[in-house]
């Protein structure tokens, strides 16, 4: 490597080496000289004898100077500058393939970094690749399962059968202890609801992790300060303790020092902070960013009541708690599983409570942890290739548009190519030039791209994230996606390039040098590299716009779907009491009297409350039989429970009898109002008003039917509209009353009601935060986010693709005009008229519109199947979206082709053929 | 008027780094005198091409075999003056033996 650097070095030095360089030849001249002098030569005589020995002195330096090993280095250089100087010289053609570029690469780099993010990367700790997680799989069977209730995400499996991560907390026991062979560690973790976290005083929400003692030991995660929760933490009966995230000691502690040793009261209990989690470390599930951690045995604090209760937590049949654990060296996964696989089968066949039950038991999956939890990858895999494709069009129409341009100009160039070649040029030199520039091209265009990548991925941040409040991406611009950055644009630029390089340096110089400016040597109208480059543009841009008119229309779907109430000037916020000590029966008195206030500020006209947002959020549902009924298979009610007034602040009309109201107390007969669908599943024509209803959720309760109200939403947006079954809150007919969402019917903006809803929530309990204030149609929305997410982005690309591609075609047609002056100079002369001169350019640019627009719809045919899942209301296929893609791309480019068409119309012939 | 040599033997291809590593370890000198050296040392038959001696230098200082300073010759004017390196000695060594061991091949092969 040392004379590398020693070269290195002397490039840096390269004026005073020059001098040096002459100083030593002029030494050796003057040498020869006195020499020669001393033989008795005459001095003017010597000198000339002397320089005629050394032969050519600027020869002689050249070759010296090779020897300083920079010829390659001076030789880019040179090509660089020319590459440049060309560039300026041609300024909106640079300008145009340089955004064009810029877009197409920072697109690409965007949805890159995203995948990079969610789909690649692993979980920052040492030796991501020996965790595992563990998981479990059941056959479809005969629905009779072990698992008896739970809380966490159970996926379909596309193969048949069910998966999931979550265990009976004696399953976690099991595989703790029994593991040592394959696994040096085996942890527990689940995530905390949202809850009050108060730190010095001052109550907001939070989320956490409930970790096991091995939790931080297992992932080798060593604290930033202070300790990490150990197997001594996790005790019935130890001290509380808690770690914070890096990010939140910075942001309520100023500094991770400072908040070792500090209480925190999480949900109204003491917890003392022992450490600060390193920054960068999100737990296991790259979806989640918590704010602290704590002990496992923390949920049995007395008075807690998150998660399970105490007797779920300990029951064999209660699936909730997740696992990960570390691979011994030398182990691998499908090791693991067979050595645990049956113990995992003995313990999970003692908890089947019978035969049917045994016959599909869950079997123990070991798969691979490097990556955390899946929950980003299940949900935006699909997502970010559909969109990756799209950028991925994107690029390749910016491509061929700029090859067709390099193309267009590269013609142009012949006689400059022809002069460089017959002086001498090499012709690898000359290609070398030419992909110069190109890269030059694309290395503008690269770091531009870069540049709008990092404003795309904010963009796509906040589009993605607005679905979900718990969710934090943290995609960023890390090595892996500058370095991906990097190889897209080198080969972007070698692939635009290379096409125009070769033809150039193929030109035969003595031919080229002949031919004046104006004549083509190819004929006129044959198909062309460019022309098929412009045909491709325009079916990838077609396939681009199908896809944004089927996201688009999907979108519009899925807005004008019907509600079943008035979305229109309804504000939504959520607070959780219970979190802050409020109990039954008291907090009902709480939430009532907050209603009661909500309803009387100036400008609302109605204010209710319910345990779920209609749209949002999901929905609870529990059997709910009449009695006197059979319960109707697969028909278990949605259930809501709601404060007075509930119908009257949707907007839900009531079509027999009354809704809940004043009438309906703690103490008198407890009531319920059913809505159409579950009203005519039982009792078809008849009226339920008066008939009994045994409800069966958390608190059973027999309640009398009091009315029937039309149909609405409750839980999903899409199908059928759900049977729901409606309690009033404060009668103990179905679930605990916890975190409640009050709903305001405004005049005006709903938003504008929000300072006047805290001040009356913190004047009734300033420990109470009020969450998610928004409006009911921002809530719909969110439902909605990825579709609104595919239907910006897609019609972002549509135009995208669109603008690209009647550059394109103007560029092409624009040249083909300039270099055809003389032919249609002479057709004029001749007696053509100007509208036939228009329709002959034309034809051409028709000819290719109708040859790519056939290829991309028999592409988009076949393609547009595989964006199907994400399409709502509508097919594929279909044809209006197809035909009405078509139009657009046909018109759009038929006026860009229609400038240069009518330009060539006002060739004057004398000019033209002058200029010949 | 000097005798000109009646017949001059030409380089070969590669043997001109030799001559000058071995010429450099009599003591730094310059460009100008180390084609003088050769060539008196070869009684005349080796004659050095200056075009050929200027990039050689460079090349071997390149290669770190030789450093080059300037210093004042024998009159008094600023030359470049070449020295061995040890480096330079080792590859003077190797290629010393190599060349050894050809010129002994080409002498049994052709007496």
């Amino acid at each position: 490597m040392r004379p590398f650097f020693r070269k290195l070095k002397w490039l840096t030095q390269r004026r005073g080496k020059e001098d040096e360089l002459r100083e030593e030849l002029e030494f050796h001249l003057e040498q020869e000289a006195e020499e020669r002098q001393a033989e008795g030569i005459p001095g003017d005589e010597a000198r000339r004898a002397a320089r005629r020995d050394l032969g050519n002195v600027t020869l002689v330096r050249e070759e010296t100077r090779a020897m300083w090993g920079w010829v390659v280095v001076e030789q880019i250089a040179q090509d660089v500058r020319y590459g440049l100087r060309t560039m300026l010289h041609n300024r909106a053609f640079t300008a145009l393939a340089v955004i064009s570029l810029a877009l197409g690469i920072g697109a690409n780099v965007a949805i890159y970094s995203f995948m990079d993010t969610l789909l690649l990367r692993s979980l920052p700790v040492s030796d991501p690749e020996s965790l595992a997680v563990l998981n479990w799989h059941m056959l479809p069977g005969s629905g009779d399962s072990v698992v008896h209730g739970g809380s966490g995400a159970m996926h379909d499996d596309p193969g048949g059968g069910t998966s999931a991560g979550i265990f009976p907390y004696p399953a976690f026991e099991l595989l703790r202890t029994s593991s040592d062979g394959v696994f040096s560690s085996v942890f527990a973790h689940r995530g905390t609801r949202k809850v009050n976290l108060m730190v010095k005083s001052q109550a907001e929400l939070a989320s956490g992790e409930y970790v096991s003692g091995d939790y931080f030991h297992g992932l080798e995660v060593a604290p930033a300060t202070g300790r990490a929760i150990g197997p001594d933490d996790d005790r019935t009966g130890a001290t509380p303790v808690a770690v914070l995230s890096f990010a939140y000691s910075q942001r309520r502690f100023d500094g991770a020092a400072s908040a070792v040793g500090q209480s925190i009261r999480i949900n109204n209990l003491p917890f003392t902070v022992i450490g600060v989690a390193p920054p960068g470390f999100f737990g296991v599930d790259p979806a989640t960013a918590p704010d602290f951690y704590i002990p496992l045995h923390a949920e049995l604090a007395p008075g807690s009541d998150q998660g399970p209760e105490h007797k779920e937590y300990l029951d064999g049949n209660f699936y909730w708690i997740q696992m990960m654990a570390r691979l011994r060296p030398g182990i691998g996964m499908a090791q693991a599983e067979v050595a645990l696989g049956p113990v995992f089968h003995r313990w999970i066949a003692t908890t089947a409570a019978n035969e049917r039950e045994r016959a599909d038991l869950p079997a123990l999956v070991v798969k691979e942890g490097a990556g955390g939890l899946d929950t980003l990858r299940r949900r935006y895999s699909t997502p970010l290739y559909v969109l990756l494709a799209m950028v991925g069009l994107i690029l390749a129409i910016a491509c061929a548009n700029i090859a067709s341009l390099l193309l267009a100009r590269a013609t142009a160039r012949q006689r400059e190519m022809a002069v460089r070649l017959s002086i001498g040029a090499g012709r690898f030199r000359v290609i070398r030039q030419l992909l110069t520039e190109s890269l030059l091209l694309a290395g503008i265009g690269g770091a531009l791209g870069v540049l709008f990548a990092v404003w795309g991925i904010r963009f796509l941040t906040l589009l993605l994230e607005s679905g979900d409040e718990a969710l934090r991406l943290h995609a960023e611009l890390n090595w892996h996606v500058l370095g991906a950055a990097l190889a897209l644009s080198t080969l972007t630029g070698l692939l635009f390039g290379l096409a125009p390089a070769l033809q150039l340096a193929r030109v035969d110089p003595a031919q080229a040098m002949k031919e004046s400016q104006g004549v083509m040597r190819r004929t006129r109208m044959r198909w062309n590299l460019k022309q098929v480059l412009v045909v491709s543009q325009i079916a990838l841009s077609l396939l681009i716009l199908i896809g944004a008119g089927l996201f688009v229309r999907t979108l519009t779907n899925l807005q004008s779907i019907q509600l079943g109430f008035n979305r229109d000037d309804l504000l939504l916020f959520r607070m959780n009491a219970k979190q802050v000590g409020h109990k039954e029966p008291e907090i009902v008195e709480f939430y009532s009297d907050l209603q009661k206030q909500f309803g009387v500020i100036p400008g609302v006209r109605e204010a209710s409350l319910s345990n779920s947002p209609l749209v949002g959020q999901g929905s609870w549902f529990s059997p709910a039989t009449p009695v006197g009924e059979k319960a109707k298979p697969g028909l278990v009610p949605h259930i809501l429970m709601t404060g007075t007034d509930f119908f009257a602040t949707m907007q839900i009309p009531l079509l027999l009898g009354r809704g809940i109201d004043e009438r309906d107390q703690p103490g008198s007969q407890k009531v319920a109002v059913v809505n159409e669908v579950y009203a005519k599943a039982y009792f078809g024509n008849r009226s339920p008003i008066g008939r009994h209803l045994i409800m069966e959720c958390d608190k059973p309760a027999d309640v009398e039917i009091v009315g029937v109200a039309k149909n609405a939403r409750y839980g999903d947006l899409k199908g059928d509209y759900p049977p729901v079954v409606y309690v009033p809150f404060n009668q103990d007919s179905a679930y605990a009353v916890e975190e409640m969402t009050f709903a305001l019917r405004t005049s005006g903006d709903p938003l504008g009601f929000a300072s006047a809803v805290r001040g009356i929530v913190h004047r009734a309990d300033p420990g109470v935060p009020v969450s998610d204030i928004r409006t009911e149609a921002a809530q719909i929305d969110q439902t909605m986010s990825q579709e609104i997410a595919f239907a910006k982005l897609c019609t972002g690309f549509g135009i995208l693709a669109l603008l690209i591609a009647c550059v394109g075609l103007y560029g092409t047609m624009t040249y083909s005009v300039a270099r055809r002056t003389g032919e249609i100079g002479v057709r004029m002369a001749l007696g053509a008229e100007r509208g036939r001169v228009v329709r002959m350019v034309l034809r051409q640019a028709i000819a290719m519109v109708a040859v790519g627009l056939a290829m991309g719809v028999v592409v988009a045919y076949v393609a547009s199947h595989l964006v199907e899942s994400f399409l709502y209301g509508i097919r594929p296929n279909d044809p209006a979206t197809l035909g009405i893609a078509a139009g657009t791309l046909a018109v759009a480019v038929l006026v860009a082709a229609y400038a240069p068409a009518r330009r060539a119309s006002r060739i004057d012939p004398m000019a033209a053929l002058r200029h010949e | 008027m000097p005798s000109k040599p009646i017949s001059r033997v030409e380089l070969l291809q590669g043997t001109l780094d030799l001559l000058i590593l071995r010429t450099l370890t009599t003591g730094a000198t310059h460009g100008h005198a180390i084609a003088k050296y050769i060539q008196t040392t070869s009684q005349d038959l080796l004659q050095v091409e200056t075009g050929s001696l200027y990039p050689a230098l460079h090349r071997l200082e390149a290669k770190g075999w030789i450093t080059a300073s300037w210093e004042l010759s024998d009159k008094g004017k600023r030359a470049r003056y070449y020295k061995l390196t040890p480096a330079g000695r080792k590859q003077l060594a190797a290629e010393q033996s190599r060349w050894d061991a050809f010129s002994r091949a080409m002498g049994l092969v052709l007496q």
